[in-house]
């Protein structure tokens, strides 16, 4: 029976777990175990040498929004380096969690870091496209938290056909099931803080469109370079040529949730067949869509934004 | 910083981590997200026929490749080194994906493939050796089902013949017996022949299962060579790390060495720097009071020059006096006496050094034959007056130059008289023939 350590953490071959991670691993099986018992270890080694980044590169402060930040980034390098270091062994499990997270921080800007999103509306625009990145549920669902299209929209505003349309709903499925919460969770938002972000919606809702409007050109530029080199923002008639010729459906998708200017231009040009005529624009919402909800898509005009109470989302059970 | 809400946060992280792997398998595949260094450049539908993805990059090299699914579960991935290949393989539900990447240092290639596991009867098919294309066609055939349905059928009717077999006669009676018993025999014999049927197939199915057996068994040793590979190979890999360590140590002792040898040298070397400044000051004091004893010596000397320079004032003042007593005798055999006045030797002097200035005395010889006659025109001529008798034939003349002329152009004139031979200047005494 394996000796316990003081602070109940197993014991084998007279080693405690984080000693035995400076050891060679030799097997797929033995990595997997022991990475297993020493994920908390693992998580405050990458923490810290992102805190230590942070630091360096003067990004730093000294409060809890930070540490959150740092756990986040800590937690998505461990998450890759559990499934990439099975394919490594024999290693060292340390040095090729330290060598993945150099090799991380050595990319050009690897964090999307601005005092701005640091807030808890940029905390949770930052959750959501840093998510939409690597979740096409996410990708799928930008379009309704930032502008409020529901699925239907979505597919018309895409030009999708049916087969595209059936992956568009299970997106959005996925999405109101599990993803959304997961996404919080993972980005740290709390409940509570959730709860702000949804009352000062209710009550200054124009305030907060403005400030997500302000803050789309900085997330969006970050987040745009997961997207192919060769998929620039397009100009007015090569948009039309693209949907009249019925090409590029991943491209649409990738480009218009990520380039705000893109997406009111497409939505502006297919205005006749997505909505009831009314010019797209910012509509922030924090939930997902509801199962069976509806919305009108745009209220007000550019010029004059209407949210809140006159904002146009009705929401209506067509469906169980 | 520690807090209760930051506490929740990282416990829930450390949920999310140990999940992972329960989420990833559940996963069913369907389309896969392909991302590249943390960019997305296509997907994989494993719903095709022959699912496969490739990409090649131009610029950077794949260092990161992850699959994901459309929720953003990782599936598998991998980092691959900057130049070269890798090649791995990731189990994703009941197939595997093959991923393999060439890079070169300005670019590299990307080749994903999924593969859907084959069935146990085309396993079985294949350890049996029927050729894999009939393994597929009998799989897509006669379902799994269909042979175990067959033989669970077959055991069934033996079972029911052998009951009717005992239960029949009984209900019929003996009349019946030989014709029951016929029948019977008839029963038995296909039961016998389809119980030999089931023989054989199981002996076939008993071949299949050692051939099978062998391969595994074959499969296992070579597993088992791999692992001691792996062992020789990190066993060789800790020998190097501690060689490396070794080669650090070494190092650094070498590296005090050296500093300690410096160090010394630098000391020696700064004591001899010293101790030669100190013999260059004490050599400095030396001259310097050499120096000063020149000093007094020089000032000494200087304080007897200027004595001999008086005595010398005095000496000269002496001689001229001496000289002026003694002048006007000679004068007095020549010429009648001049009255000047009783000079002071300075005074005396001073006219000496005018009559230099004023009166300018050369000796001249004339050609032969020349008379006294032209000699006293050209004497007459250039205002002089010949100073006494000739002597080996110069003649001494005294003019009184003007001061603008000087006495060379003065010369080179009386030189171009015809009657003149030679001219000098010398006053000591007339030059010899």
């Amino acid at each position: 029976m394996s000796p316990k350590m003081p602070d109940g953490r197993t014991m084998r071959d007279g080693q405690p777990v984080s000693a035995r991670l400076n050891n060679v691993v030799t097997t797929e099986r033995e990595f997997d175990e022991l990475v297993t018992k020493s994920l908390p270890e693992l998580l405050d080694r990458a923490t810290s040498q992102t805190k230590r980044f942070l630091r360096e590169t003067n990004q730093w402060g000294d409060d809890i929004t930070h540490e959150k930040l740092a756990l986040r980034w800590g937690y998505e390098l461990v998450e890759r380096f559990v499934v990439f270091g099975r394919t490594e062994v024999p290693c060292r499990p340390f040095f090729l969690l330290d060598s993945l997270i150099a090799k991380s921080f050595s990319q050009p800007d690897p964090l999307c870091y601005h005092k701005e999103l640091l807030t808890p509306v940029g905390r949770f625009l930052d959750g959501l496209a840093s998510r939409a990145v690597v979740s096409r549920d996410a990708l799928i669902a930008l379009f309704y938290h930032f502008y409020g299209f529901s699925q239907a929209h979505v597919v018309k505003l895409l030009g999708f056909g049916q087969a595209e349309s059936q992956r568009v709903y299970k997106n959005f499925e996925r999405w109101r099931q599990s993803g959304w919460q997961r996404t919080m969770n993972e980005t740290g938002l709390s409940g509570s803080e959730i709860e702000i972000l949804e009352q000062e919606l209710r009550t200054r809702p124009d305030h907060l469109n403005n400030e997500v409007d302000r803050l789309m050109p900085v997330l969006q530029s970050h987040y745009r370079k997961s997207e192919p080199e060769h998929y620039p923002c397009l100009s007015e008639q090569k948009w039309g040529q693209l949907f009249h010729d019925d090409y590029g459906h991943d491209y649409r998708v990738w480009h218009l949730a990520f380039c705000r200017d893109c997406f009111l231009e497409v939505a502006d040009r297919r205005h006749a067949e997505v909505s009831n005529g009314l010019k797209p624009q910012v509509n922030l919402h924090i939930h997902p869509l509801k199962k069976g909800g509806v919305l009108a898509l745009f209220g007000g005009d550019r010029g004059g934004r209407h949210h809140g109470n006159t904002r146009a989302q009705r929401l209506s059970r067509t469906s169980a | 910083m520690e807090t209760p809400e930051l506490n929740d946060y990282r416990a829930h992280l450390l949920d999310a981590l140990d999940d992972q792997p329960r989420r990833a398998a559940e996963e069913r595949p369907g389309f896969l997200q392909v991302l590249v260094n943390h960019e997305r450049i296509g997907t994989l539908n494993c719903a095709q026929t022959d699912p496969s993805f490739a990409y090649t990059a131009r610029e950077r090299s794949i260092q990161h490749l992850e699959l994901r699914s459309e929720s953003g579960a990782l599936i598998g991935g991998c980092v691959a080194p900057e130049a070269g290949q890798k090649s791995v393989r990731v189990p994703v539900g009941k197939g595997s994906l093959t991923l393999h990447v060439q890079n070169h240092f300005d670019g590299g290639s990307l080749r994903v493939q999924y593969e859907v596991a084959p069935g146990w009867w085309s396993q079985l098919a294949t350890a049996i050796g029927l050729p894999a294309g009939a393994a597929v066609a009998s799989t897509q055939a006669s379902p799994v089902w269909s042979m175990t349905t067959a033989f669970a059928q077959v055991v069934l009717a033996v079972g029911v013949v052998a009951l009717l077999a005992e239960r029949i006669p009984v209900w019929i009676g003996s009349e019946d017996r030989a014709h029951q018993l016929e029948e019977e025999l008839a029963a038995r014999q296909s039961t016998q022949d389809q119980i030999d049927q089931v023989h054989r197939q199981l002996a076939q199915l008993v071949e299949s299962q050692a051939a099978a057996t062998a391969v595994s068994r074959t499969e296992q040793d070579r597993i088992a060579q791999l692992n001691t590979l792996i062992d020789t190979v990190a066993h060789t890999q800790q020998r190097l790390n501690a060689q490396v360590v070794a080669v650090q140590e070494d190092l650094k002792t070498v590296k005090t060495d050296v500093a300690q040898e410096v160090q010394t040298g630098m000391r020696v070397a700064a004591s001899a720097v010293e101790a030669d400044r100190e013999l260059v000051r004490q050599d400095l004091q030396a001259v310097k009071s050499v120096n000063e004893t020149l000093v007094k010596q020089v000032a000494l000397l200087e304080s007897r020059n200027r004595e001999l320079h008086a005595r010398l004032a005095l000496t000269s003042l002496e001689v001229a006096k001496a000289n002026a007593s003694s002048k006007p005798a000679v004068v007095a055999k020549n010429e009648p006496p001049k009255e000047t006045p009783a000079p002071t030797a300075v005074a005396v002097s001073d006219n000496l050094r005018e009559a230099d200035r004023q009166a300018f005395m050369f000796w001249v010889a004339f050609q032969d034959g020349t008379t006294e006659k032209s000699i006293e025109d050209l004497v007459q001529e250039l205002n002089g007056i010949k100073k006494g008798p000739m002597k080996s034939g110069w003649y001494s003349v005294e003019v009184n130059l003007p001061n603008p002329e000087p006495p060379d152009r003065f010369l080179e004139s009386v030189k171009r008289a015809k009657i003149v031979k030679s001219v000098v200047t010398s006053k000591a005494m007339p030059p010899a023939q």
